[in-house]
């Protein structure tokens, strides 16, 4: 039985290495280009979205995207409330943003947005602010 | 019929239905995994849609289950592995029973990713998934447990010849 399972390990693991060289499935440790639910910039600029910012009030009213909400985590009902209005005039993508790629705030708050507004196309920033500034 | 023994006229039946039951179960494996090998990225959305394991373990699941699919599919046709492909297979229907019954109870609407990785407009019929994979499952478990007694007849018999 041992060595059923080995002749089938080998032979699974002999076809894992030929999908990875055929270009079959991408490699599994490399990052991904994207995560689910992210968008890149030029996309979300290319579908006319709704920007919703994330970040402190010091920060938006120092600099923010065209048109950007400013989106208070601590205050969800007033920020929703100001989405909602935005969005059912005009339904349209929502893009979250915060500062960084690194921040997990506009991860957080989209997954609740996706919760609020079932029927919205809810995206996160790839990059956040920074990739603005870039 | 005459010149047929009792004994092999008993034993001919099951292992006529054994073969077919090997056939039928080699068939859907070598099937099911085809398409997911083809397409490893829709078949990782897939996975993921189970919510129960995401991001790159859900991408080695991807690309290592349809080839282990495909070589316990031909290894229950080739007799030196038939053994260890069956127990192979024997344990992934359990899984794929727990998951779609998982699915079931928290009501996704799901792609099974069974033998299509690409999303069906219909949603899934989860009853019938579980009672094919059961189906598959006895086929398995009786290919098994017949490989078990050939494999210890063929033992006693070694061992009464050598005595």
């Amino acid at each position: 039985m041992l060595r059923d399972l080995c002749i089938i390990l080998v032979l699974t693991a002999t076809g894992i290495v030929y999908s990875l060289i055929a270009g079959l499935s991408p490699l599994p440790w490399a990052e991904p280009v994207l995560e689910a639910g992210e968008i890149h910039l030029a996309e979300a600029q290319a579908l006319k979205v709704i920007w919703v910012d994330v970040r402190a009030i010091e920060e938006f009213e120092k600099c923010h995207l065209p048109d950007a909400l400013l989106f208070n985590e601590d205050d969800w009902d007033q920020g929703l409330f100001e989405l909602m209005n935005v969005w059912l005039v005009q339904p349209r993508p929502i893009v979250v943003y915060c500062g960084s790629e690194s921040c997990d705030t506009s991860q957080r708050i989209a997954e609740r947005l996706r919760g609020s507004l079932p029927n919205a196309e809810i995206y996160r920033l790839k990059g956040g602010w920074d990739a603005w500034q870039e | 019929m005459a010149g047929i023994s009792p004994r092999i006229r008993s034993t001919a039946l099951p292992a006529y239905l054994l073969l077919v039951g090997r056939l039928v179960l080699s068939a859907a494996f070598i099937m099911a995994a085809l398409p997911k090998i083809q397409d490893p990225v829709a078949f990782g959305v897939s996975v993921e849609a189970y919510r129960v394991i995401t991001g790159k373990l859900a991408i080695w699941i991807a690309l290592a289950l349809p080839w282990l699919e495909l070589v316990t599919g031909f290894g229950l046709l080739i007799p030196q592995i038939r053994r260890g492909s069956a127990l192979i297979i024997v344990l992934l229907l359990i899984l794929f029973i727990s998951l779609h019954g998982s699915a079931w109870a928290r009501g996704l609407d799901i792609n099974c990713g069974c033998f299509s990785v690409h999303a069906s407009d219909k949603a899934p019929d989860y009853l019938w998934l579980i009672l094919r994979n059961v189906g598959l499952l006895a086929a398995c478990f009786c290919v098994l447990i017949r490989d078990w007694q050939n494999s210890e007849q063929g033992t006693l018999r070694e061992g009464a010849s050598t005595s």
